[in-house]
């Protein structure tokens, strides 16, 4: 009856032949295409690298006015362009600049990558019902699945520093990229895309020019989300040699600098306040810029 | 006044033997640390203390710092099977001093060891590699991916302690000058991460590590020679000391690893007890196997510890009589 007390579970030495033989196979999947898929990523890496190097050799005034006027077009606000520039200054005070230059470029770097993988899913989601059904549960996987589960996986195949970094934090931050464009497309009225086929419009424009545009604003906030979610990713991408803002986090978790974290902490979240506002505000205007044509 | 102390200490020795002798040693907590081969420690202790002894021997999770802390401040846990020293010297010496704890054995015989490793097929292929200057000749084949002008030496991870040994060793081999880059793993997982990628497609690895540990158990390693011997002395007062300003190269000196007893139970367990746990000591490469099988079969330090004690009974019986041996072999 022990069954009926006790679940009747796989007894020790099966599950260890289960648990080895993945792993041996994992192993072996490494042994071999592990060279090739980290030549695959070679280009990515040069363009990861190249970009912290201009980040890291600018001149600093040159990045802050870069990033003031970039802010500043997009928001349209004053009082946030000064409180970026105060916030900025402070982290160079603080001697974070190095560190921030690379978390920034790595957040850009995989934003850019989750929006020119993410979109194009997203679109395809959208239009047929299966592929949703196939790749919503992918997406629910990837966002609750814990980093550390696959963190080390990704190390064993890529190596440590910047490119399983990147690929750990794409993992975690693609999702909202992809559910937002999906249903943003979904959300396009029925009536406006009737008319645009009364138009005569071929596919590729009514996806370019009706479709993608109305679905912007949705667009936008899982890009805004996906940025968020990269840059609560950057302290668990530091544990694989990923540099930046996450490293002296890590350290002062280790060694219980409680100031040392808190600041860098803050300049994760300074980061954070300039990509989230300026990816809304300009969110927020190119709605504007619908509604007024609408009227 | 003589005889009031003779009598105080007949009592003692009397009370410390009934309670050795008597079927049951009462509770004892053990400190699990986090690491594998603490683990391992502490549950082969449970089990020879809960079979041979019979304590009722409980398992605690621990960590050196917490630990040490509450062993000293609160006289719990009992013992720390595997606690690393060295790095607590000064509070550890002081509650000996305050009669708080006790140091038995050591656990690891030869201590722990740290060093700069390479893996074996690259000493093989090219034999001068087991010195440091037959490194920094081959060079070329540690090439930094991320930053290809450079070659690549792994760090420790940021925060630990041995950021600071690793940082300075670096400058006073002055790799840095021969091009090398100090690379920080980010974490202790990121480290062995990157050994087991190398190792698994025969890469060149040129870095920090330190054993008994799982990794060196399952991949051989050959520890760099730095030509230099150890000056344990300098290695005290300036390689392990951030602000070091003129480090001169040293091997590791071997860390002390002990089992720590606390006071009130060492006085109280009896000499039985207290033998085992001072003779109760394993050598590096010997820990290195164990580990390397658990890992192997991705069992816990519970079942490790029964492997232990089912295939090695000639290293663990030396630390018991052969009354206890009995006692626990029958048990398994």
């Amino acid at each position: 009856m022990s069954w009926f007390t006790e679940f009747p579970q796989l007894d020790r030495y099966q599950l260890l032949s289960i648990r080895k033989t993945l792993d041996e196979g994992f192993r072996e999947f490494t042994r071999s295409y592990g060279d090739a898929i980290e030549h695959f990523f070679d280009p990515l890496l040069v363009f990861l690298i190249g970009f912290e190097k201009l980040l890291l050799a600018s001149p600093w005034w040159l990045v802050i006015g870069v990033i003031l006027s970039i802010t500043h077009f997009a928001a349209r606000s004053v009082r946030l362009t000064i409180g970026v520039a105060i916030a900025l200054i402070l982290i160079g005070v603080f001697g974070m600049w190095e560190d921030t230059m690379r978390t920034l470029s790595m957040i850009t770097v995989c934003t850019l990558l989750s929006i020119v993988v993410g979109v194009p899913v997203g679109i395809a989601m959208s239009r047929s019902n299966r592929a949703q059904s196939i790749i919503t549960p992918i997406l629910d996987v990837m966002q609750t699945m814990p980093a550390f589960v696959y963190l080390i996986p990704v190390v064993m195949l890529l190596g440590i520093g910047r490119i399983p970094g990147v690929i750990a934090v794409v993992i975690y931050a693609i999702p909202p990229v992809i559910r937002l464009t999906n249903l943003g497309i979904r959300l396009v009225d029925e009536d406006v895309l009737e008319a645009a086929d009364a138009y005569g419009v071929t596919p590729w424009q009514r996806l370019w020019n009706v479709q993608l545009p109305l679905a912007m604003p949705n667009i936008m906030a899982g890009v805004n989300q996906t940025i968020m979610m990269a840059l609560a990713m950057v302290v668990i991408a530091s544990m694989i040699g990923v540099k930046g803002l996450g490293q002296p986090v890590l350290q002062s978790i280790t060694n219980q600098y409680f100031t040392q974290g808190l600041l860098n902490g803050l300049a994760i979240v300074v980061i954070a306040i300039i990509f989230d506002r300026v990816s809304q505000a300009y969110a927020k205007r190119s709605q504007q810029q619908f509604r007024g044509r609408d009227d | 006044m003589k005889k009031f102390q003779t009598i105080v200490a007949t009592s003692v020795v009397a009370l410390s033997a009934s309670l050795s002798f008597g079927a049951d040693c009462g509770d004892v907590t053990i400190a699990e640390m986090n690491w594998a081969s603490a683990s391992l420690l502490a549950n082969i202790d449970k089990i020879i203390l809960t079979e041979g002894y019979g304590c009722n021997a409980e398992l605690v999770i621990g960590d050196t710092m917490p630990t040490s802390t509450s062993m000293v401040e609160k006289g719990e846990p009992d013992i720390a099977p595997e606690m690393w020293t060295s790095a607590i010297a000064e509070v550890l010496e002081r509650a000996v001093a305050d009669k708080k704890i006790r140091y038995a054995g050591r656990s690891l015989s030869e201590g722990g060891e740290e060093g700069f490793w390479i893996p074996q097929y690259m000493v093989d292929e090219f034999p001068e590699m087991a010195t440091i200057e037959g490194v920094i000749k081959h060079k070329e084949l540690f090439i930094n991916p991320e930053n290809p002008d450079t070659f690549r030496f792994m760090g420790c991870p940021a925060g630990w302690n041995c950021q600071i040994t690793t940082a300075n060793l670096f400058k006073a081999l002055e790799l840095e000058e021969a091009g090398f880059e100090l690379v920080d793993p980010g974490s202790g997982a990121g480290l062995a991460g990157s050994i087991a990628k190398a190792y698994e497609r025969e890469e060149a690895w040129f870095g920090y590590y330190w054993a008994p540990t799982a990794l060196l158990g399952k991949y051989v390693m050959q520890k760099v020679d730095f030509g230099s011997g150890i000056d344990a002395e300098h290695f005290k007062k300036c390689i392990g000391n951030k602000d070091c300003m003129d480090p001169k190269v040293t091997m590791y000196p071997p860390s002390d690893v002990w089992t720590v007893v606390g006071e009130e139970f060492a006085a109280n367990a009896g000499a039985p007890i207290m033998e085992y746990l001072n003779s109760r000591s394993m050598t590096n490469a010997q820990t290195n196997e164990l580990l390397a099988w658990i890992e192997e079969n991705q069992a816990d330090g519970e079942f490790g510890a029964m492997y232990f004690l089912d295939n090695y009974p000639t290293i663990w019986k030396q630390w018991v009589s052969d009354d206890v041996a009995k006692k626990v072999m029958s048990s398994l």
